[in-house]
């Protein structure tokens, strides 16, 4: 997607939809600017982010419903994610009790270890996730409408698996910045 | 948002916080995750294999309140309980019992899953060979 002409085009709108134009409008024209001008945030935001971006497809397409499709947790990742959890808490309780010494470091060190791990693995997330978006695009052209579908089962499944790295790679950072 | 006066309690005072041998053959652990909010929810019960009762039940949750206090709520309902009667435990009685609201219902779904998920794991732990899939006797007949 081309983001100077994203940006060009909110920004043309957004000056459209101003209310100082409509300050002799009627009641009902500045209204209705308000409301479109508020669409047109809510699109610009869903547009500029790429993952927002594949977020607003799925939920379009029927594949993220809240409560309508169940979303399926990988159990590889499921069991990573607990235990690193294990670790936070682990800290958290060393650091209420103000422990210090070697077993603090290591913890830390652990901790450290795992959120570039994670981090290293949320930027592989990511790349799956846009070479996805790319299949689906090929598939529009084409037509494919199977490959299509296969493209959106693919985005879904890499979305649920970037969810638990990224609440990880925010929760360990947040834990290890107090100190 | 509020949580309910019953969603506050099991959070400030969960009920059976922490872990069993996951390597007891009596011990069924389950763990599910709900993408959504990336919360994960450990479940594990202690199961008499002459009874079928559920004699001990653990779990670990790392989510929000409701998905906290729908693991907490299933660890006091399946205590006690059999093996069948714990299956027959629906979402929505969590969902009722807690007063969960319409965006919350995913932990109580979690929280089912949960206890499905260590009972199937107890299960395939003491499958002797003929409750295991015939695979054999019925490629032969």
């Amino acid at each position: 997607m081309d983001m100077n002409d994203l940006e060009a085009r909110f920004h043309q709108l957004s000056w459209k939809l101003h209310p100082d134009n409509f300050v002799k409008a009627t009641a009902e024209e500045r209204e209705l600017a308000l409301e479109r001008g508020s669409q047109l945030n809510d699109a610009y935001r869903a547009l500029r982010d790429p993952v927002a971006r594949v977020e607003y497809l799925l939920a379009i397409e029927g594949m993220r419903k809240e409560g309508a499709t169940k979303q399926q947790a990988p159990p590889e990742l499921l069991e990573e994610v607990f235990e690193l959890n294990e670790s936070l808490d682990e800290l958290r309780s060393a650091r209420a009790e103000h422990q210090e010494g070697a077993e603090m470091a290591a913890l830390r060190r652990r901790l450290e270890e795992a959120a570039k791990g994670f981090e290293e693995r949320l930027a592989g997330v990511d790349e799956q996730l846009m070479a996805a978006a790319k299949d689906w695009d090929a598939a529009l052209d084409s037509g494919d409408r199977a490959a299509g579908r296969a493209a959106l089962g693919r985005m879904n499944e890499i979305l649920n698996r970037r969810s638990y790295i990224r609440n990880l790679v925010r929760g360990v950072t947040q834990e290890l910045a107090q100190e | 948002m509020a949580y309910s006066d019953k969603v506050v309690d099991h959070y400030n005072h969960p009920r059976n916080v922490g872990s069993l041998d996951k390597n007891d053959p009596t011990v069924g652990t389950g763990l599910v995750g709900a993408p959504e909010c990336g919360d994960v929810m450990k479940l594990q019960m202690k199961i008499n294999p002459e009874t079928q009762v559920i004699e001990e039940a653990k779990f670990k949750t790392f989510g929000c309140g409701s998905a906290i206090a729908s693991s907490s709520l299933a660890t006091e309902w399946v205590k006690g309980k059999t093996v069948d009667e714990a299956l027959a435990i629906k979402n929505t009685d969590i969902v009722r019992e807690l007063a969960l609201p319409p965006v919350k219902i995913h932990c109580s779904v979690l929280a089912e899953d949960a206890i499905k998920a260590a009972i199937s794991d107890w299960k395939r732990k003491n499958a002797t060979e003929s409750e295991r899939p015939a695979a054999s006797s019925a490629a032969q007949s």
